[in-house]
């Protein structure tokens, strides 16, 4: 299977399941959870089912295109399944036979793995599923983010194109992948690790990036305060990546990094923030919708998601109540 | 009616290995609490787990619960009825209460007084009306580690719930957690037997799972997992490294073990064993396999969940993966090696310890002197050379890539990247051994340089952390500081290092000072140096009275612990003598003398008593008894020879005795009364020094 192959299946299993398919995010990002079509659609009491692929930039493991494991840049294959279908892992493991792997011909396993991200101010748990020994997807129930609790849950698989690709084509060089007949994998990408890692970990311009951090923090927050949460994400993406090539590039001292998450995760909540009262004002439109993928539980305890939502207000904290709560 | 057996069954998505057991155990607990409040008598209780499932069979569930009588207390007598002895409104109130006429009600005799009783017989009720009460206590009685929502539901759990099966003879028992409601249908293995199974009976369980390929037992699945990798470990021409950690693991994340035998390149055997004993087993969770000299094999054991059609097609991937990881350590032990290992050290500097105690070079620096000061005490001042070497270059493996990927291998990689590096042999071990205990079965450091250290990095976090307010709780030990005081008592006791504890911890509390100084510290808070002293003093306990009476223990502890292996010889020779038969007229005999100076001696200043003042002469006895046992028990103490002492402190029993026969302690004359006390006070010092009389039970 080429690599574009294992694209196209997964598209098809999960648009045939009811999902939409977005495009990649046009910025910069490290992981397809930070995609706005994740990170913010998980808010909230909106189902949303979305699958896309997203090229992921990871500064810190550029090898310059020497290790076969390693890349600057890999691609995620994304689903999103909100709320989280019943029959998600037999959905999950349908998509895993339309690729190729046989669970009666593979040893197929759900291994704990607890998933956190204190840049974006989320959590969930679940597995990393391994299939013969090897990691090929990261599940995760979404139980927080941009720190507000998810509800409904949504579940999140991320398949890592790349590794999955390499299993199938059996190759022990990332570059080796074919990605089409007759084009491999390094003679569309491998110039790019070379100068992308490069870039990141000998010359990027720490000053200039420093500076860059502060101006779209700023910006974020300025958009935040005019009520426009979706261009305020894309500066707290720009933060989040502008840290990303510091940190790669060990501008970074250890005392300050914490800092600095903390002011990208300060960001991410405060999108997470506006994005929330935005669909309250518009009324959730998707609860209008019968738009769900697989078996939906039945509700027998508990109230409905939505109802969960009326009773939370998403308006900015009043001053100095942060610390007020801190002092109790 | 007769008994029928009960099973309570969860079905969920794969929990993790480590939280069953616990599960478990809060289900059989909860089941059998609730079942005894509902007075349903049982049989055996057993339970079953696997990754997917969690499952309690109680055999021989009492079809009622008993019937019970209970006594009922109403009004005192006197309250009950009027001058005339008619009932008060009280009384009928109460006879209304238990359904009885007044006339009806019984007598009761209290050391209140007499009241009015009645005698209420409570009928039981069938078992399929107690139980849902019961399984739903124990279906929400659980406490993971850590639990999820899934859905819309607002409960949580490991990970989402499927099904329940709750099943109490033929008969299904209504249990609802979330958005699932218990029946009789359970499913077997993931993919070998995807199809509902309707259980009929409890009784049926374990043999209707096994035909759907799931060992619902743990233990014996646990055996099914040890004995099919140690035959796939012969196979595989040598035999099974044993790791009963990994064992256990594994048996939670498998239904159905099948072993998978594969190997890897030779050439990485050059690689530390402990590197790829590391690799396969905390990445891959695969077994090592050694030939028959201990030595690693480039071979391994992978169990599988599923018996595959064909082998070899996932060998391809376990050899796969492990190639990747192999590569990897051999990448990072290559790099690694590039630069020496003193050439780290510097990159400690931003390696924070923790946030208020600085970053690891600050903390060597205090361990280091720490160090020192300990071995300069402990009479080892002639290792001090290869001691402060080896401190220096301690956590210098924690900036390596081998650490940063395998902490597990701290200590170890520093072991080999020091001897990579030119250093002495004796500091390439020593930074291995600073580490040791690691856990409650390893074994203690066999050399000074790294004891010491030992000690004393552990005690720099003691104290660093009691220092910052941190201290463990009863529930919470964030930074193992019952593990690393537990350690350094070892090691102290093991090695035989004789240094003042008190003198010790002061050392730490004047080197953590530049941090410490800011700490704010609470009114009532009681100084650190305490607080560390009570911490060791709860461990010391704790672990002696493992083997020893806790009242003797206790005897010894609060007759000092500053010398611990002072302290540790003091409770070996006075254990030795609590359990002989004369032991305890001698105890009660001592106690009374204690008694008498604890109650009396505040008042009076210290000091030897008068000789000039005694008018008895069994105060003159004791008093020579005493001053010629005074040498003696002097010279034994100082060469350790406590039971020796305590011999001849025990041979003073005859003359404390006569001494209290005869004398009046509390005589009506001060200077006469106090001189006397002072005679008791040398008397208390003398086996005050070895243990605490007053704390040993004794009777006669």
């Amino acid at each position: 299977m080429y690599f574009q192959d294992l694209i196209f299946t997964l598209q098809q299993h999960w648009a045939k399941q009811g999902c939409i398919l977005q495009q990649p995010y046009d910025l910069e990002v490290g992981a397809g959870t930070m995609h706005p079509a994740t990170f913010l659609r998980a808010l909230g009491p909106e189902p949303w089912n979305v699958a896309y692929v997203q090229p992921s930039r990871r500064p810190a493991d550029g090898r310059f295109g020497e290790n076969p494991n390693r890349l600057f840049q890999h691609h995620q294959f994304q689903v999103i399944l909100k709320p989280a279908p019943k029959n998600v892992q037999a959905l999950y493991l349908d998509s895993i036979k339309a690729i190729g792997i046989d669970p009666l011909e593979h040893d197929l396993r759900f291994v704990e793995d607890d998933w956190e991200s204190p840049t974006l101010g989320a959590w969930g748990l679940g597995w990393e599923v391994w299939c013969d020994g090897m990691e090929i997807t990261q599940f995760t129930y979404f139980q927080q983010c941009g720190g507000f609790e998810c509800r409904p849950v949504s579940a999140e698989l991320t398949y890592g194109l790349e590794r999955i690709c390499m299993y199938l084509q059996n190759k022990e060089n990332v570059y080796d992948i074919e990605y089409t007949k007759g084009i491999r994998y390094g003679e569309i990408f491998h110039a790019n690790e070379v100068e992308m890692s490069k870039y990141a970990l000998q010359c990027s311009d720490a000053p200039m990036l420093f500076q860059l951090f502060d101006l779209y923090e700023k910006e974020c927050k300025r958009l935040i305060d005019v009520q426009l949460p979706l261009p305020a994400y894309d500066y707290a993406l720009k933060c989040s990546h502008t840290f990303n090539l510091l940190d790669a590039r060990g501008a970074i001292s250890v005392t300050e990094r914490a800092n600095f998450i903390k002011r990208v995760r300060d960001n991410a909540r405060l999108c997470a923030e506006g994005y929330l009262a935005m669909r309250e004002r518009l009324g959730y439109p998707l609860l209008k919708t019968k738009w769900t993928v697989g078996e939906q539980p039945e509700v027998l305890e508990g109230r409905p998601a939505s109802d969960y939502w009326k009773t939370v207000s998403f308006q900015k904290r009043e001053e100095g109540e942060e610390g007020a709560r801190a002092g109790k | 009616m007769p008994a029928s057996d009960l099973l309570l069954e969860l079905g969920a998505e794969e929990i993790p290995a480590s939280f069953v057991e616990p599960a478990l155990a809060d289900l059989a607990r909860v089941i059998v609490e609730r079942a005894k409040e509902a007075r349903l008598t049982h049989g055996e209780v057993r339970t079953f787990g696997t990754p997917r499932r969690l499952a309690v069979l109680v055999r021989d569930v009492a079809a009622r619960s008993e019937d019970v009588t209970k006594e009922v207390t109403g009004p005192s007598v006197k309250a009950a009825f009027d001058a005339a002895g008619k009932p008060t409104r009280a009384a009928e109130k109460f006879a209304e209460s238990v359904g009885l006429s007044v006339d009806r009600l019984l007598r009761v005799k209290t050391p209140k007084g007499e009241y009015l009783a009645a005698k209420l017989e409570e009928k039981g009720r069938p078992a399929p009306e107690l139980l849902p009460a019961v399984l739903h206590a124990a279906v929400h009685g659980i406490n993971f580690k850590k639990s999820m929502r899934w859905g819309d539901v607002e409960l949580s759990f490991a990970r989402p719930l499927h099904w329940i099966v709750a099943l109490f003879g033929e008969e299904v028992i209504p249990v609802v957690f979330g958005d699932v409601r218990s029946g009789r249908t359970t499913y077997g293995h993931r993919f070998l037997a995807p199809q509902p199974i309707e259980l009929r009976r409890p009784a049926d369980y374990v043999e209707a799972l096994r035909a759907a390929h799931v060992i619902v037992d743990p233990v014996e699945r646990r055996k099914l997992v040890h004995e099919r990798v140690r035959a796939g470990a012969e196979k595989a021409g040598g035999r099974l490294l044993e790791d009963e950690a990994l064992l256990d693991q594994v048996t939670y994340l498998v239904e159905l073990p099948n072993p998978v035998v594969g190997s890897f390149d030779e050439r990485h055997l050059d690689l530390p064993p402990e590197v790829l004993i590391q690799e396969m087993k905390s990445h891959q969770r695969y077994f090592s396999v050694v030939d028959e000299h201990g030595k690693l094999l480039p071979r391994f054991v992978a169990v599988s969940n599923t018996p595959v059609k064909d082998e070899r097609v996932s060998l391809r991937g376990y050899e796969r993966v492990l190639r990747a990881r192999l590569s990897d350590g051999r990448f990072f032990f290559d790099e690694d090696r590039k630069h020496s290992l003193e050439t780290r050290v510097p990159k400690l500097e931003r390696v924070v310890f923790q946030q208020k105690l600085g970053t690891y070079a600050e903390k060597i620096e205090r361990f280091r002197l720490l160090a020192d000061f300990i071995a300069r005490r402990s009479g080892k001042a002639d290792i001090l050379p290869i001691l402060e070497r080896a401190a220096t270059l301690a956590k210098a493996d924690l900036v390596t890539g081998m650490v940063g990927e395998f902490p597990e291998l701290q200590g170890v990689m520093g072991r080999e990247y020091a001897k990579a590096s030119g250093e002495k042999p004796e500091v390439a071990l020593a930074i291995f051994e600073h580490y040791l205990p690691r856990n409650a079965q390893d074994s203690l450091p066999t050399q000074d340089p790294g004891a010491l250290i030992g000690i004393a990095d552990r005690l720099d976090t003691i104290v660093g952390i009691f220092g910052i307010g941190k201290g463990p709780s009863a529930a919470a030990d964030p930074f193992g500081l019952r593990r690393a005081t537990l350690a350094i008592i070892h090691i102290v006791l093991h090695r035989g290092y004789r240094f003042s504890l008190v003198a010790a911890i002061d050392r730490a509390l004047e080197l953590l000072e530049p941090k410490l100084a800011d700490q704010k510290r609470k009114a009532n808070e009681p100084p650190v140096r305490d607080q560390v002293l009570e911490f060791f003093r709860g461990r010391l306990k704790v672990m002696w009275a493992e083997e020893h009476r806790p009242d003797v223990v206790e005897a010894v502890l609060s007759a000092g612990f500053d010398d611990l292996v002072a302290a540790h010889l003091r409770l070996k020779a006075l254990s030795a003598i609590v359990g002989q038969a004369d032991f305890a007229p001698l105890a009660v005999a001592f106690k009374r003398v204690v008694n008498i100076v604890e109650k009396q001696g505040r008042d009076i200043g210290a000091g030897a008593p008068d000789p000039g003042r005694f008018q008895d002469d069994a105060e003159k006895a004791l008093f020579e008894a005493y001053t010629q046992a005074k040498g003696k028990v002097d010279a034994l103490v100082k060469a350790d020879d406590y039971a020796g002492a305590l011999r001849e402190i025990t041979a003073l029993k005859p003359a404390v005795d006569r001494f209290f026969d005869r004398v009046m302690v509390m005589a009506e004359d001060r200077a006469l009364r106090e001189n006397r006390v002072r005679l008791l006070m040398q008397i208390g010092g003398l086996f005050g020094r070895i243990a605490d009389f007053s704390k040993i039970q004794a009777e006669v």
